[in-house]
């Protein structure tokens, strides 16, 4: 357990120090936000000030949350693992005395944080300046653990995604796919509550909605703390996928060869 | 002119060498383009019209940005990364053929997963844009348009490697905020936003005024996509040509 | 006419940033002539002024000073017309689509040089048996070894017919049977087709093997410019080897052989090639004494370099 915390800290420290790629894409996190806070602002306006239960006001912390959420962690993640997986790279960490998975994610978790910290305050201070303070302070007393919970969800599962690189030999670009997933199903792009009824609910049961929705909805000023339940749920779930994922390709790997 | 086409063919030829992959990247770039129709459906559904757009004209707008970045980012993948493409020596290799270094730069590389957007393009159109021959010939043009005043811009900040060194990361931010907007419309953005969209980041020219010209065609707008696609031709080629100057006396180089 | 021709040539570059800008003089007053058909070698330590003179030679960089012609043309005002009459070869850059077919790549340059489609096939199919290359052209490039790809490099660089070649650093990276191989495909191009060679190096084996002229740079500046067979009279004179006996054979002395002693069994041994051929040296070490290994080296280009510093004959 030690040694994952001393990743994770090791990993914070890195990327806290690596200054000039935090900057860069924590000012990508702002542009989007500022299109996005344009975007919503004229909606609801022609709207008569609400759209699906939103104000303008809580759309635009809701934007701010789910981006920030989901922008802490690499877009690109699932490719680089399946690089790493499909070049043999990966067997040299299969040498290691500890879990791969388990210091990848504790790797991985140490970067995200660091960003998911500077993406919230400066989208935080945008959303403000924009629209006034966050609509209920309850929201976002929860949405802090939220969203590390979200950060926690996003990570393990790109991890069980991506290690379908085991079986297959090019699963590079199904980054993409994933990321549309996030960003339609998860909540990123419009809150759920935009979707048509039966999809919306199919949606809520989905672990996207753990990355995006459930921290957004929260600081959106909804209090719905049985959210958190629902995430500290997937959590395990998609930590025990990813685990099974990686152990077996591992195996696969060992008798097979790389 | 013939020497153009046979590198883009040839550049064609590469990409399609891995069959599957090919068809895999095409496949997940659909996906992709699905996925942000299905988003703004999902949006006008709930919203009705924001500033005069509805699912209609975004979805039109949408059709000209898949169509334009499939053709500039696409067939002329190197537009992007021609900072990086100089950085890294490949001037050298075009300088030494007998050919204009920049076309041939520019046609040297495919990009499989943006075809996947010049396939799809088109396509949104026909479903869902009302095509009458008019208005496809009309697509066809504000496309054309778009395309140049998209690879003009990211080659003049390609150029800029030429004289500051670098290794085009500058284009690389430049890239991401102009396909940013562009893929918004363009009204939902106040004056000051506005203004910048049409000259430092020329988002407006690249799908803005194609799509207004598609949804109701008028002169003075056509003639305002013409000129803008003039003149970021110009300044891309201007600024490549200044630059070629400074790299062939060695500004950028320290030791033999 | 000359095949190039250099007058002064000098390139001065500005190095360094904001404070400590400096003026580096990489190349100066560079003056030599190549005549058709001839076969240079332009050698030098790493930084010497190759890569620098080549690219104002092939028109990617201009001088700061002096002048230069090559077929005639200058070639940082008239690129793309020289361009059209010599082949360059840069070692360490592939000109070679390495997705596709070398014959692929030979279609597109032949469109490039505005080659006659029928005349570009037969030329493929020439330098492919010239080359050695007949099984090769077909195979994907990345699916051929360094070696492979270094033949099919030089035919896309000769399918136009150029009257001169450029090679920088060709050798680099190529185990020594691909080096040799592809020397000797130089070599032969330049005896069937009379193509001009211009070759860069710093490995000292080219010399021997490729060049009838060798001009020495060093610093920026030619140090040596002369004949090859000369040369060899004058300074490659020396073989370095290298002994490890199996027991210590005490004391050694061969006449025209210095010997140093590095250790108890292993001794290093200068030949003098004048005096004895390394052949000779070898049988008398292999009938006295058990040896456990034994390597023959040329002698580095530093010391042929300081051999020329030191005593011009």
């Amino acid at each position: 357990m030690s040694a994952l915390l001393a990743q994770v800290h090791l990993s914070a420290r890195r990327a806290m120090r690596q200054r000039g790629e935090l900057a860069v894409r924590v000012a990508f996190y702002a542009l989007i936000l500022v299109i996005f806070s344009a975007l919503w602002s004229a909606a609801t306006k022609a709207n008569g000030g609400s759209i699906a239960g939103y104000t303008a006001h809580s759309l635009l912390w809701y934007v701010a949350a789910a981006e920030g959420s989901v922008i802490a962690t690499k877009p690109r993640m699932i490719e680089a693992i399946g690089w790493d997986i499909s070049s043999g790279a990966i067997v040299t960490e299969m040498l290691r005395p500890a879990s791969v998975v388990g210091l990848r994610l504790a790797a991985e978790l140490g970067e995200a944080l660091v960003r998911l910290v500077a993406s919230l305050a400066v989208g935080g201070v945008i959303v403000w300046l924009y629209v006034g303070p966050p609509p209920s302070a309850a929201g976002i007393a929860l949405f802090v653990p939220a969203s590390v919970l979200a950060v926690g969800c996003n990570l393990a599962a790109q991890h069980a995604f991506a290690g379908a690189a085991f079986w297959l030999r090019d699963a590079r670009s199904t980054w993409f796919l994933y990321q549309k997933l996030v960003f339609l199903l998860g909540g990123m792009l419009l809150p759920l509550e935009f979707l048509p009824t039966g999809l919306a609910d199919v949606a809520k049961a989905l672990p996207f909605a753990a990355m995006a929705y459930a921290p957004a909805r929260l600081a959106s000023g909804h209090v719905e703390p049985w959210l958190l339940a629902v995430q500290a749920a997937w959590l395990a779930a998609l930590l025990a996928c990813a685990g099974g994922v990686f152990r077996a390709g591992e195996r696969r790997l060992e008798v097979v060869g790389g | 002119m013939t020497v153009a086409l046979a590198t883009l063919r040839t550049a064609f030829l590469e990409a399609w060498s891995n069959r599957r992959g090919f068809w895999f990247q095409i496949g997940i770039m659909a996906a992709n383009d699905v996925a942000w129709v299905i988003f703004w459906v999902l949006f006008f559904r709930q919203v009705g019209t924001l500033k005069g757009w509805d699912t209609h004209k975004v979805l039109l707008l949408f059709a000209i940005l898949t169509t334009v970045s499939g053709t500039g980012l696409g067939l002329f993948s190197n537009s992007r990364r021609l900072g990086e493409l100089i950085a890294g020596g490949s001037l050298d290799a075009a300088l030494a053929l007998p050919t204009n270094p920049l076309t041939y730069l520019l046609t040297r590389r495919v990009d499989t997963a943006l075809l996947g957007d010049l396939a799809f393009g088109p396509v949104l159109f026909l479903a869902a844009g009302d095509p009458t021959p008019e208005r496809a010939l009309i697509f066809v043009f504000g496309a054309i348009c778009g395309t140049v005043v998209l690879v003009g811009f990211l080659v003049a900040l390609g150029s800029v490697t030429l004289f500051a060194g670098g290794r085009g990361e500058q284009a690389d931010l430049g890239f991401q905020a102009i396909l940013i907007f562009a893929s918004y419309p363009i009204d939902v953005f106040g004056g000051l936003t506005k203004l910048f969209l049409f000259t430092a980041v020329p988002a407006a020219f690249v799908t803005g005024l194609p799509t207004s010209l598609v949804s109701s065609f008028r002169w003075p707008v056509a003639l305002a996509a013409v000129a803008a696609a003039a003149f970021f031709a110009l300044l891309a080629v201007t600024t490549f040509r200044i630059g070629l100057r400074r790299y062939s006396s060695g500004a950028l180089w320290t030791r033999a | 006419m000359l095949a190039i021709s250099t007058t002064e040539l000098s390139k001065e570059f500005r190095a360094g940033r904001g404070r400590d800008r400096r003026r580096v003089e990489a190349v100066r007053d560079i003056t030599f002539t190549v005549e058709r058909g001839e076969r240079l070698a332009y050698i030098g330590p790493n930084g010497a002024g190759k890569s620098t003179s080549i690219k104002m030679l092939t028109g990617i960089l201009h001088p700061t000073r002096g002048e230069a012609t090559v077929l005639g043309l200058v070639p940082w005002t008239q690129r793309r017309e020289l361009a059209r009459r010599i082949g360059t070869l840069f070692g360490q850059r592939s000109q070679l689509w390495f997705e596709l077919t070398t014959r692929q790549t030979l279609h597109l340059l032949a469109r490039i040089y505005r080659l006659d489609a029928g005349d570009a096939r037969r030329r493929t199919d020439e330098l492919a048996e010239l080359l050695d290359a007949t099984d090769l052209i077909d195979q994907p490039v990345r699916s051929l070894s360094l070696g492979q790809r270094m033949r099919c490099e030089l035919a896309a660089t000769v399918l136009h017919g150029p009257e001169v070649l450029f090679l920088d650093e060709p050798t680099i990276g190529l185990d020594l049977i691909a080096k040799q191989r592809f020397r000797e495909m130089v070599v032969r191009l330049n005896e069937e087709r009379g193509t001009t060679v211009f070759l860069t190096s710093h490995d000292v084996a080219d010399i021997e093997h490729v060049a009838d002229r060798v001009v020495v740079i060093n610093g920026g500046t030619i140090i040596y410019d002369d004949q090859v067979g000369r040369m060899r009279r004058s300074l490659l004179q020396t073989k370095l080897l290298e002994v490890r006996f199996e027991e210590a054979p005490g004391p050694l002395e061969i006449d025209g052989v210095q010997v140093t002693r590095e250790s108890d069994t292993v001794y290093g041994l200068v030949v003098d090639t004048r005096r004895l051929s390394v052949r000779e040296v070898l049988d008398e070490l292999l009938d006295n004494h058990a040896i456990a290994d034994i390597s023959v080296v040329d002698p580095p280009l530093e010391q042929v370099i300081s051999e020329i510093y030191g005593g011009r004959t």
